[in-house]
């Protein structure tokens, strides 16, 4: 004979997979979605780096700067006059910066003033970035090497006109470089079983209220927490399944890019991926029951996917909030749910190696919110205005 | 077997049922008859342990629902006034989610699907989706989930609200097989003729309470109302308006 709590888990999970859309929906964005993202950004990066690569630069009015010009081409760069309607097209995205010469500038030039030129860019928009950047190397570069030659002239050592002179050390390895797009990464692990268990925490709750179901379960000889322990562990097994489907597809995009230069930047292979469900298991029970309990005081299934976006909306705020705010590691951060998650996730894409605090401290206390949910979906289960509120 | 003793619940300051007491024996069809409002519906739901009594008790073969509410729900089914079903389910499926959960083994609730599903007439329609039944085909499915179990004690309340006239013979016949078995039957309706053409013995609830209790001929003699509609109506205090 099957205990009650294995029944209701079995029925739930059945009840689910026989919608086929919805079911089909879910797995089929959870395995591709992670792919497809991953594979966008790195062919992104890719584009700005082979970008910065090109020594190409674009000028108006090259016939008045020889000088200029004559310094580009001793430096291999490759000169294109820039079209008469540059500015418009830079505005349209077509052009990414465009160096402007004033007509006056031999002049200005040869007679030692200020010759100007202008650096014409649109810097809302992140490809331009390396092309905008190339320009200003090209005259910071021009600028220099006249100082130099018109310091040596008049018998100045340059030294005097550079009193500092800065080197750039970066100390961040390829890999640290890579956890920047692999925010996304941990942002997939928190939200994916928020998607797993939607589907089940709703039905199973709202669902039963709307459809005039959940009265006649209650007059089942079966213990409420044990009928609520059922359906949890049904959201919890889709939520865990989705959020490992996810995270599995990060692990296949990961190793097809392995063979490129991007290898050295995406390091997320099989250790990772055990830690990361390590960690994703407790969350998926936090977030199922959370969805639980916020269903329940929906009167239809609407209502409650309403709620259920609000709770989504909520959590994805978390690894945005960590991303643009820099918060640095610290203990506490362990104990605040979904935060914790979010570092310890971060921390294994960055390569770092975690302590066993790490896992513990943050499952522990997934389990403890879960375990309270249940709880308190128990009673609410046991309260009129809940089983007989219907729409 | 069911009795109540004083029962009574109030939500808030509404005063829902004020003094219920009655006994519904085995092998008999006791109707629970009162207008809308009477308190019927919650009466049945304190005796279902869906409601906790805010007075009085409530036994079920003797065992005190608010005590011991999971052996009193295992020796009862209770057909409630919400119905639904899980329509992505056979009605198979549906009957025997409910059998299971009353701890009966899988033949055993294949064996009780068997019998069920030729009392009702379910048929063809065991092994389909319950998406898209007519009313009467819902009703039968949730009659056969009540009763899967074989519980001694069988609660239906209006259980032929919105039904055909062949779904209502069916049901009724199901009842009377159910007292022929020895069980206690409990129904509840707002319709005279229907508890008169059922039930052995009547409890008229009016406005939280009993007003009377006994069978037809005695209620009749009792209203010294020669017709039961005058009767009923005379029992139930509605007077001229209703």
């Amino acid at each position: 004979m099957r205990t009650p709590i294995l029944t209701v888990y079995l029925k739930e999970l059945v009840d689910s997979m026989r919608d086929r859309r919805t079911t089909l929906m879910i797995f089929v964005t959870s395995i591709l979605m992670g792919p497809l993202t991953l594979v966008l950004m790195a062919q992104f990066i890719t584009g700005l780096e082979e970008k910065s690569a090109i020594r190409k630069v674009r000028i108006a009015g090259q016939q008045f700067a020889p000088a200029l010009v004559n310094f580009m081409q001793r430096n291999d760069f490759e000169i294109e006059t820039a079209p008469a309607d540059y500015e418009a097209r830079i505005r349209e995205g077509k052009l990414d910066a465009v160096i402007v010469v004033a007509e006056d500038f031999d002049q200005r030039f040869l007679a030692g003033d200020n010759a100007k030129v202008e650096i014409v860019y649109d810097d809302s928009r992140a490809e331009s970035g390396p092309a905008i950047r190339q320009a200003e190397r090209v005259l910071r570069a021009f600028n220099r090497e006249t100082g130099t030659l018109r310091l040596v002239a008049r018998g100045v050592s340059p030294d005097l006109a550079e009193p500092v002179k800065v080197d750039h050390v970066n100390t961040a390895t390829p890999r640290q470089k890579g956890a920047v797009l692999l925010f996304l990464i941990p942002m997939f692990a928190i939200l994916s079983p928020l998607l797993g268990g939607m589907t089940i925490a709703i039905d199973s709750t709202a669902g039963e209220r709307e459809r005039g179901s959940l009265e006649p379960l209650l007059t089942n000889p079966v213990r409420i927490a044990h009928l609520v322990v059922g359906k949890w562990l049904a959201a919890w097994t889709t939520a865990t399944a989705v959020a490992v489907l996810t995270l599995g597809g990060f692990v296949v995009a990961a190793a097809l890019y392995a063979q490129k230069r991007l290898a050295a930047m995406i390091t997320f292979g099989l250790p990772e991926l055990v830690q990361f469900v390590a960690l994703v298991v407790p969350l998926a029970a936090m977030t199922a029951a959370l969805q639980m309990l916020i269903c329940v005081y929906g009167r239809s299934y609407r209502e409650a996917q309403t709620y259920v976006n609000y709770l989504g909306t909520a959590v994805s705020l978390v690894p945005l909030v960590v991303f643009f705010s820099g918060l640095k590691d610290s203990l506490w951060q362990l104990t605040v749910p979904v935060l914790g998650q979010q570092m310890a996730f971060s921390r294994i894409v960055r390569g770092d190696v975690l302590a066993a605090v790490d896992f513990v401290l943050p499952s522990a206390i997934a389990f403890a919110v879960a375990a309270l949910c249940i709880a308190t979906v128990s009673r609410l289960l046991r309260e009129e205005r809940i089983v007989f509120g219907r729409s | 077997m069911i009795e109540t003793s004083d029962l009574a619940k109030h939500f808030g300051n509404v005063e829902a049922v004020r003094h219920v007491t009655f006994a519904a024996r085995d092998g008999s069809i006791t109707g629970l008859l009162g207008p809308n409002g009477a308190g019927k519906t919650t009466t049945l739901r304190m005796i279902s342990t869906l409601v906790t009594p805010s007075h009085g008790t409530a036994k079920v073969d003797g065992i005190d629902v608010e005590s011991h509410p999971l052996e009193a729900r295992a020796r009862t089914g209770m057909l409630s006034d919400a119905r639904g079903l899980y329509v992505r389910l056979t009605a198979r499926e549906n009957i025997a989610y409910y059998g299971a959960l009353r701890g009966m083994a899988p033949a055993a609730v294949s064996r009780a699907i068997e019998k069920l599903a030729e009392w009702l007439d379910l048929g063809e329609l065991l092994d389909r989706r319950t998406d898209g039944f007519s009313q009467g085909e819902r009703m039968k499915v949730a009659i056969a989930r009540t009763i899967v179990h074989d519980p001694p004690n069988v609660v239906l309340d209006e259980p032929t609200n919105g039904l055909d006239v062949m779904t209502t013979r069916k049901l009724r016949e199901v009842v009377r097989r159910l007292r022929d078995e020895g069980k206690c039957v409990l129904f509840s309706s707002h319709v005279m003729q229907e508890v008169t053409a059922l039930c052995d013995e009547i409890v008229i609830v009016a406005k939280g309470s009993v007003v009377a209790h006994g069978t037809a001929e005695s209620l009749l003699a009792a209203s010294g109302r020669t017709n039961l509609e005058d009767a009923f109506v005379h029992l139930s205090g509605e007077g001229a308006g209703a």
